[in-house]
């Protein structure tokens, strides 16, 4: 009986395995949680080597088709809340807003922006939304070993609904624990930016990158996030909590 | 060509500075046209380029007028799959306050998406070098320099700079420094970017952009772009090319392109004058070698070609000197012109260097010979037609033949006529300005023939001050009369100019005063630059009620002005509480009952126009006019006209209430301030002072500060034709040096005898300066008199064409007074050096001429 269930579970185990999409819905099922928070600490290294550094307090309710978060500095001084409140939609592109707390105003980041840099990181803001496996396509390009694990190469291409500066990416996914290690994001055939995943952990049964590292091909610079204090499933975040009104509030 | 260097090469270096003054009067004539016409194209092109490179990449421009409009429009534009990238701008110039570095352009932009239409192309290619792009947006001073600017001040990253805002000065930090390429190159340089929402808080925007850059989407036409931004955003916007705003430039600025034109046009024909009189002298006294060479078998084509030659030599000499003079010319004159346009049609830019294009070298070469030619032609004609038999018959070849005389008064008169009917019956403007030209070309014709009368009509009279010398003077100018006449007609038609502008500037002064009189009678103007004209920067609507708490202040009444289009094409639009208003100002209707339109208007059931507007743009009373505001087309009955000098190509009034509910905009220009009875205004202007300057820039102008604001301006305006003008009178002036010096020469036998005879040096010298004050005279005259038609048809140019004004005739005899002396003078000074050399000319020589 052993025998024969744990002929089916590697049955079904390669059956998924041939089934890009069903990988990538599987790492958004294994990391789903209600919300999420953590304070964020941004480095960017630019080509001489100069680094900067900024923190942020990021807080996300709701999960994978249906969040909305909230990104606020808290440091340093210059730019402490400054703020970025996200709403992400299953069948179209996020929306986008900053808050600006000297000027007191907010401004909307247009879908046709979403491409240029985060402030001066090598991040875009694309970058930031939430890539939900419903808005693209997928297809199985093999396996590779990234950095000794073992790892599906897939590539994605949005559908027609989902806005992206991309016209596909390359997604690595590690097949022990379902979480990405790689993805390079490409305009035609030129890579555009590589965020690598790194420095795993499993906070609150969730496997989580605490690092990430972004090279933008364009310039000579690179940006890492490394996430502090992370936690899952948090209590207190409020629907209300993710609205303009409570941008402004700060 | 044989010819040419048998005949004409020695004579050229026999008469060195006759030839000489023949080229002044081409050069002259060249540099004024080429001169006026670089600065003008170089203000435009400045316009132009400084809209260009701010441009960029973008293919379309959204606006809405100078008001703006509100910021919900971008979200429409951006999400229409036809546009790649919308940024919203925002454009203003600040008065630097460095020593030497006069305004700085500034622009807000949207450094988020911005980057996607516009190359900053920073210092390092790096976009680190904006010391932190969050920081840059996170704090409100943020400020990238072009590079020439931040090299000309020594100012580097970090470093702060203080400006002008309407919160009042305030301290800047430059985050970044852009290249001196694309759009850092613009404005001559000076140009400086910040963030949009930073920008409408230093300019009292409130949350209104001025216009959309707009890239268009792959795949996608520029026409199919902006189809169908125009029909998502509704009719109230406009959505160009940026090249329509050089457009713009055009029709706003017409008055100065035409001034410019008409001034040119007269220097060409003073120098046409100045052609044909040494063309006329030379032939004269030639005319014993033309008989020779025509009894020799030169036919009348070889004499006449021979001649045309010799103008097309000089035009083509006198239009290379003269392009070189007129780019000096634009030199001086560009920068007054740039001030002028920003000042009167509030349009930014800042010009280098004047423009020269070689299409421009080679029109103005061109229309040089040509000038030249047309000088040269009726001489060489008659130099052709030399009888060679008469050629050796001395004494009547300064004489016009009774025949000669005959059909030119008869041509003139029927010329007379046609500029008459022209008038009379001619509405378009093609027959309006060939009537123009007739009646001048008549004048022109019947000048020797008035000429002789008046010369003969003061001989009495300098017979009287000097018996032999004023005999003699007036003698030598009846007896010769085609000497003269061409020098007499240059004069007369550069006085006519004169006196033609100058009568023009006297209406306007008049018109203007008379209207300031009544509408401009506020006690104090509260605004938020030094300049009226300056509408980038606006008092948000709460400063009224603060103003009318001052102790002493009566009423206060906000006004705001701006350039907004109607009917397709930029208008002044005044914003007002009419009824308010009205209770103060009296309101000159044209047609119409001024309380009538003005009660209907303030109810918000249509506006009125100033009578200007109405002309330039064929708008009668009960039209509907079309406005553009960013809720949509606004149209309007026209209610009437009335008389209003605010803007240069007129004006259009509307309730306050019409323009708040369909422009959103609250912002305001200028507060109108009534000082109650019994306080003193100057009191009252310092407190308002004393409680606002530290809050914000605030200038108040007493009311006699902004009547000499716009009489200035005025001033200014005519200071540049009157540049033109000297130049008018000195080409003139050269041509009385010339006429004299033929004048001796001719008369060198005569001198000659009377100085062995007995005459004095003196005597001698005294009849040649009688024989240039009396030319003067002549031509003063003749020109006082051509200029009263002039000034007539000036008129009319600007009621039709040029300002939409009508204007009191108003003959300016103070002017005309004052040309006497300056006339009388300048004739003298031109008859001195000729004086000498007839003086001091060999008596023997003199004798054994001819």
């Amino acid at each position: 009986m052993n025998k024969q269930l744990a002929a089916v579970v590697l049955f079904a185990a390669a059956a998924l395995a041939q089934d890009p999409r069903q990988i990538v819905e599987e790492v958004q099922k294994r990391t789903r949680s209600q919300s999420q928070r953590y304070e964020g600490t941004l480095r960017v290294i630019d080509g001489r080597n100069r680094i900067s550094e900024k923190r942020w307090r990021y807080e996300r309710l709701g999960s994978f088709g249906d969040s909305k978060a909230v990104l606020r500095f808290t440091a340093p001084a210059e730019v402490k809340g400054v703020a970025l409140l996200i709403h992400n939609h299953k069948e179209r592109s996020s929306d986008q807003w900053m808050w600006t707390p000297a000027l007191q105003r907010d401004r909307r980041i247009a879908l046709q922006d979403r491409s240029t840099r985060f402030f001066g990181t090598d991040f875009s803001f694309e970058d930031l939304e939430e890539r939900d496996a419903s808005q693209y396509s997928f297809k199985l390009l093999g396996e590779e070993t990234v950095n000794g694990a073992a790892c599906w190469k897939i590539e994605s291409r949005p559908v027609s609904t989902k806005t992206s500066q991309y016209t596909h990416s390359t997604l690595w996914i590690r097949k022990d624990i379902y979480v990405y290690v790689r993805i390079e994001g490409f305009k035609g055939s030129s890579l555009v930016r590589r965020i690598e995943y790194s420095g795993h952990e499993k906070v609150k049964n969730i496997w989580t990158a605490r690092l990430l590292t972004v090279f933008d091909a364009g310039r000579n610079s690179r940006t890492e996030l490394k996430l502090d204090r992370l936690e899952y499933d948090v209590t207190d975040l409020k629907q209300e909590d993710f609205t303009l009104q409570a941008l402004r509030r700060g | 060509m044989r010819l040419l260097f048998l005949l004409t090469v020695p004579y050229v270096r026999k008469h060195k500075l006759r030839s000489l003054l023949t080229l002044s009067g081409i050069v002259i004539g060249v540099a004024v046209f080429v001169g006026m016409h670089s600065a003008n194209q170089t203000v435009a092109g400045a316009f132009q380029q400084t809209v260009d490179r701010i441009a960029g990449k973008a293919q379309l421009q959204v606006t809405a007028g100078e008001g703006g409009f509100p910021e919900e429009a971008l979200e429409k534009v951006q999400s229409l799959r036809e546009v790649r990238a919308a940024a919203p701008v925002i454009e203003a110039v600040l008065n630097t306050g460095l020593p030497g570095q006069g305004n700085l352009l500034v622009l807000g932009v949207d450094m988020t998406g911005d980057r996607s239409l516009r190359d900053y192309d920073l210092e390092g290619k790096d976009d680190e070098v904006v010391d932190d792009p969050l920081v840059f947006l996170a704090q409100p001073d943020s400020l990238i320099v072009s590079k020439q600017f931040a090299d000309r001040n020594g100012l580097e990253r970090g470093r702060r700079i203080r400006l002008d805002t309407m919160e009042g000065p305030k301290d800047f930090t430059i985050r970044g420094i852009m290249k001196t390429e694309g759009m850092a190159s613009a404005y001559g340089g000076n140009v400086a970017v910040m963030d949009i929402y930073a920008a409408q808080l230093v300019f009292g925007r409130g949350r209104m952009f001025d216009r959309i850059d707009i890239g268009v989407a792959e795949g996608v036409t520029v026409d199919e772009c902006r189809e169908k931004v125009a029909a998502v955003l509704g009719g109230g916007y406009e959505v160009d090319a940026p090249a329509t705003r050089g457009r713009h430039f055009d029709s706003v600025a017409r008055g100065l392109s035409t001034s410019i034109n008409l001034t040119s046009l007269f220097a060409l024909l003073i120098g046409v004058f100045i052609i044909y009189n040494s063309f006329s002298i030379a032939i004269t006294q030639r005319r014993a070698e033309i008989g020779i060479l025509r009894a020799m078998g030169a036919s009348q084509r070889q004499v006449l070609g021979l001649f045309l030659a010799e103008s097309g030599v000089a035009g083509v000499a006198g239009s290379c000197l003269g392009v070189i003079a007129g780019a000096g010319f634009a030199r001086a004159v560009t920068p007054r012109l740039s001030y002028l346009v920003t000042e009167v049609y509030g349009m930014q830019q800042l010009v280098e260097k004047p423009l020269m294009t070689p299409a421009m070298v080679a029109a103005s070469i061109a229309i040089g010979v040509l000038a030249s030619l047309a000088g040269g032609l009726l001489p060489a004609r008659n130099a052709a037609r030399v009888d060679p038999v008469k050629a050796l018959q001395k004494g009547r070849n300064q004489v016009f033949g009774e025949g000669e005389n005959r059909i030119r008064r008869l041509v003139a008169l029927v010329m007379l006529a046609a500029a008459g009917a022209a008038l009379a019956f001619g509405e378009s403007n093609t027959v309006f300005y060939t009537g123009y030209m007739t009646g001048i070309l008549s004048l022109v014709l019947l000048s020797p023939a008035m000429a002789l009368w008046l010369a003969r009509a003061l001989r009495p009279l300098l017979k009287r001050l000097l018996p032999v010398e004023g005999a003699l003077a007036a003698d030598s100018l009846i007896q010769a009369p085609r000497r003269t006449s061409a020098t007499v007609s240059a004069l007369m038609l550069s006085l006519a100019l004169a006196i033609g502008f100058g009568g023009i500037a006297a209406s306007i002064y008049t018109s203007v005063t008379r209207w300031m009189d009544q509408v401009l009678n506020p006690d104090l103007f509260v605004t938020p630059t030094e300049s009226i004209t300056a509408r980038q920067y606006r008092f948000p609507a709460s400063l009224g009620p603060r103003l009318a708490a001052v102790p002493g202040v009566a009423e206060v009444q906000a006004v705001r002005n701006s350039r907004v289009p109607v009917n397709g094409t930029p208008a002044m639009l005044i914003a007002v509480d009419l009824a308010r208003v009205a209770r103060r100002v009296r309101v000159i209707a044209i047609d119409g009952d001024a309380a009538g339109i003005v009660r209907q208007a303030s109810e918000g059931k249509g506006v009125y126009i100033s009578d200007s507007l109405s002309r330039i743009r064929g708008i009668a009373r009960g039209d509907i006019v079309t406005i553009s505001t960013p809720r949509g087309p606004l149209r309007m009955p026209v209610l009437g006209r009335v008389v209003d000098y605010s803007d240069q190509q007129g004006s259009m009034f509307i309730d306050h209430r019409v323009y708040l509910k369909h422009w959103g905009d609250d912002t305001v220009n200028i507060y109108r301030v009534y000082v109650a009875k019994g306080h003193d205004p100057g009191a009252v202007r310092r407190e308002i002072l004393t409680r606002f300057q530290d809050q914000r820039k605030l200038i108040v102008l007493t009311n006699a500060a902004l009547r000499r604001f716009i009489l200035d301006l005025t001033g200014q305006w005519f200071g540049m034709t009157y540049l033109q003008l000297a130049v008018a009178v000195l080409v003139a002036i050269l041509g009385i040096v010339n006429t004299l010096t033929v004048s001796i020469t001719d008369r060198r036998r005569e001198l000659g005898v009377l100085q062995a005879v007995g005459a004095l040096r003196a005597q001698i010298r005294r009849t040649i300066w009688m024989e240039a004050v009396a030319i003067g005279l002549i031509g003063l005259i003749l020109g006082a008199v051509m200029g009263s038609v002039t000034l007539f048809y000036n008129l009319a140019m600007v009621r039709r064409d040029v300002a939409g004004l009508v204007l009191d005739y108003q003959y300016p005899f103070a002017m005309a007074a004052w040309l006497l002396p300056v006339i009388v003078l300048a004739a003298f000074l031109a008859s001195i050096w000729p004086a000498e050399a007839a003086v001091r000319a060999s008596l023997v020589e003199s004798l054994e001429y001819e």
